[in-house]
């Protein structure tokens, strides 16, 4: 079963993204803090990592920056999820090596579509 | 009366005239010889001189000569014959030969004591009509220089220096006030001023201060102990004490009608004249209008400067909150979804029905949210666009298709009448899509069952567009050939009144009518702010009960249209990153032009500049985003370089080259294309 972590500080978010993505045959880790998602991320190796932009602690790029440039973790994707659209957030992200950017609000089934697009790319290779 | 010398070595002479003149009450004193002479001139002074020529012991040129040096005393020379060496008869106003008669002794004497009174006269007058005349100058100086600031503290300066140059005060008070109920005696002096005449002067300012106002209500409350005092001491070589109150004084309030702005007084140790008094008034006087314009500018400033910062936190509280909503607004969705999903369980029609109830308000949660945010982007110039030649087509198929399930679900028939739907425009595709995507909607909602939507695209010369009164003003603005798009139903049409607002934030038409079709009331503000970056415009017809017409235009694509709203572009970016550009202009031959674009301006910049040109390949004019003065003369000497390495080829190139540079030259692209126009200039070796 292929692994995906899950990254914010908002619950509600966190549960209702296990919620579906576990209904669509994924195993989900949860953390509420970057710190927490930065240790549980090199802990599990998950195979998809969804990440907040906006977090105490360690912020969703921080922590995007830190995998990426990490050997052992670059080729996790890493779906950033912010309710900022600016611009310049979008710049920094393609800088620090995210993967696709989902404003916020989205639709639940786009995130299962697109897991499930990452992961079955990621499982040909 | 008047004070007469004799020259001479006989002193019989000197007795007789001593005698005759003395008995004419006229003071007398005699020399013979030069050192004596020189002596009685310097201590005496004397009005007359007469110089006896028969004199052997001494040279009476170099007396004559001492003497001339000493204005304004009248020489008559004393001689028994007619021989006189003429080069000292030129130095004499008169001549008396010896013996000479009592009376025309005397008469001679009056005769040059008149002429010198006369003369001494003319002098002072003069002296006084040089002074009126460097007064007058001064204030016509300090006149002109008022007219060159709007600083009240510069103004203020200019009038004391002018009544410096025009009176040569010692020292000059002027009670005013910087900002608001902030006393200040400025204080202007000669010479150091002692701490006691300090304390003395601002005691004086006060009682001035309250003399002025008498009973009447003060402007600003003055309290001694809290006075500002700004001093300007010229020399330190002496101080000023008490004896400065004891000089000679002048005061006059600076004040226009209602406006009080101080007060100033001056110390000369001698007396002013009436002119003096005239030119001080004067300037005091003059002073006052240009303070008020100053003040009215200050206060102008102030409040542009308040409202631009309430606008900034308007769009950033806006963008702040708006954020802030979607993260519980997103939660609120997902659990919708998987409700209505059926995954967390089965549901009833009830639930059903409320649950999708729910899920259509949120997202006409998340539409109103993004309309503000798109609105608070807009008008932060922070809003990307990303223009392209592109074609109408594609738009109104998306919208179309999005639309067409929602139409039929009304029983309403939406009908396209399509004329060149293929012709280029210049435009950012997704936003056009916004645009129509809010008018057809608009047109859906407010149109009752079995109504009739029109989607009509044309190609319209800007004069053949049919004028609606209440848009006259921005269709006049309108120039050369549009496409033009109208989305035309049959609902429930616009009262003329609530017309004019349609475009205004915040003002659908009936509220009970929005609360029941949803809504921000933004769709159409937005519109028409996305319609002003394309440099078109958006308009409506409508009538109560008989239906709307939307329409919008966006110009045709042209090398000189697209090129103008990258340039509007290229500066919105300048202006939001406090970033430069720099804007250049050539004008060469069609050959040497060919020449230069393949060889020197795509070797020079090839990253993010773009450029036009006109149909005979003579003039081109490019931007440079990010550029400066440094990068415009960094081309125009690559220019030189690169045909100085062709002379065989031109051996005569003439190329006219200039260069505007955004926020230095200009602070817009008008003013920036009329700058590099007008400073067109050859370029020279």
């Amino acid at each position: 079963m292929k692994k995906v972590l899950i990254v914010d500080d908002e619950q509600d978010i966190v549960e209702s993204l296990q919620f579906v993505l576990e209904a669509a045959g994924f195993k989900c880790y949860c953390a509420y803090n970057g710190e927490d998602g930065l240790s549980l991320a090199r802990e599990i190796l998950p195979d998809l990592i969804i990440l907040d932009v906006m977090m105490p602690k360690i912020n969703g790029f921080k922590i995007c920056r830190l995998l990426k440039y990490d050997n052992k973790y670059k080729n996790i994707p890493i779906l950033m999820v912010t309710a900022r659209s600016q611009v310049e957030d979008k710049m920094i992200g393609e800088e620090t090596g995210v993967d696709e950017y989902i404003t916020k609000p989205f639709e639940l089934d786009e995130i299962v579509k697109k897991v499930e697009g990452y992961l079955k790319v990621s499982s040909k290779q | 009366m008047a004070k007469i010398l004799l020259v001479s070595e006989n002193e019989k002479k000197g007795k007789e005239f001593q005698e005759i003149l003395q008995k004419n009450s006229h003071e007398f004193s005699y020399a013979d010889n030069p050192l004596m002479t020189m002596d009685i001139v310097k201590t005496q002074l004397p009005d007359i001189i007469i110089l006896d020529t028969e004199v052997k012991k001494f040279d009476l040129k170099t007396v004559s000569k001492s003497i001339k040096s000493f204005e304004n005393i009248q020489t008559i020379l004393l001689s028994q014959s007619d021989d006189i060496e003429p080069e000292l008869l030129k130095t004499a106003n008169a001549f008396l030969q010896y013996p000479v008669s009592k009376k025309f002794l005397i008469s001679t004497v009056n005769a040059n004591l008149k002429t010198k009174n006369s003369l001494e006269k003319l002098a002072n007058s003069n002296q006084e009509l040089a002074r009126s005349l460097y007064q007058l100058n001064v204030l016509y100086n300090t006149s002109s220089q008022f007219a060159g600031t709007l600083d009240k503290n510069k103004l203020l300066e200019i009038m004391v220096d002018g009544m410096d140059k025009s009176l040569s005060f010692g020292l000059a008070c002027t009670l005013t006030f910087k900002s608001e109920n902030e006393p200040v005696l400025i204080i202007y002096s000669l010479y150091k001023i002692s701490d006691r005449l300090l304390e003395a002067l601002k005691l004086r300012a006060a009682l001035n201060y309250k003399s002025l106002f008498d009973k009447k209500e003060m402007p600003f409350e003055l309290d001694i102990n809290n006075l500002k005092i700004e001093k300007h001491v010229k020399h330190s070589i002496k101080e000023y004490d008490f004896s400065v109150l004891r000089f000679d004084g002048m005061f006059a309030p600076i004040a226009l009608s209602e406006n009080f702005f101080g007060f100033i007084e001056v110390f000369r140790e001698t007396e002013f004249s009436t002119e003096d008094a005239t030119c001080f008034q004067t300037l005091a006087q003059q002073v006052s209008l240009p303070l008020k314009s100053a003040t009215l500018y200050e206060i102008k400033e102030q409040t542009n400067r308040k409202l631009e910062r309430l606008e900034r936190l308007k769009s950033e509280f806006i963008s702040i909150v708006s954020h802030e909503l979607r993260t519980p607004l997103t939660a609120i969705r997902n659990s919708l979804d998987i409700l209505l999903s059926g995954k967390s369980g089965d549901l009833t029609e009830n639930m059903n029905k409320f649950l999708n109830m729910a899920k259509r308000n949120s997202q006409r949660l998340s539409g109103i949210i993004n309309d503000l945010l798109d609105l608070s982007k807009i008008e932060a110039g922070k809003m990307d666009f990303k223009f392209a030649i592109s074609k109408i087509e594609p738009v109104i198929e998306y919208v179309k298709t999005n639309l067409e399930e929602l139409a039929k679900e009304k029983n309403l028939h939406l009908i396209t009448r399509l004329e060149d739907n293929f012709a280029d425009i210049y435009a950012d595709a997704q936003r056009l899509e916004q645009v129509l995507m809010n008018l057809v909607s608009n047109a859906i909602k407010f149109t009752p069952e079995g109504g009739k939507i029109e989607l009509r695209t044309e190609v319209i010369d800007a004069k053949d567009i049919n004028p609606v009164e209440m848009f006259e003003e921005e269709l006049k603005k309108l120039k050369g050939k549009y496409l033009q798009v109208c989305v035309k139903d049959n609902g429930i049409g616009i009262s003329a009144e609530h017309l004019a607002h349609v475009f205004d934030k915040f003002a659908q038409i009936e509220t009970s009518l929005s609360r029941k079709v949803g809504g921000s009331g933004l769709g159409l503000p937005i519109a028409k702010q996305l319609l002003d970056t394309h440099n078109g415009t958006i308009w409506c017809n409508s009538k109560p009960d008989k239906g709307s017409s939307f329409y919008f235009v966006v110009p045709l694509s042209s090398e000189k249209n697209n090129f103008m709203l990258d340039l509007k572009q290229s500066l919105q970016k300048a202006k939001v990153n406090n970033s430069s550009l720099a804007l250049i202009k050539l004008k060469a031959e069609n050959e040497l032009m060919q020449d230069l674009q393949k060889n020197v301006i795509i070797e020079t910049y090839l990253n993010n500049s773009f450029k036009e040109i006109d149909d005979k390949h003579t003039s081109l004019i490019m931007v440079i985003p990010d550029g400066d003065k440094f990068s415009a003369d960094f081309l125009k000497k690559k220019i030189n370089g690169y045909f100085k390495d062709r002379k065989n080829l031109y051996p005569t190139y003439a190329i006219m080259y200039s260069y505007g540079v955004y926020p230095d030259d200009a602070a817009d692209e008008v003013e920036l294309i009329r700058k590099v126009n007008e400073g067109l200039r050859k370029i020279k070796d």
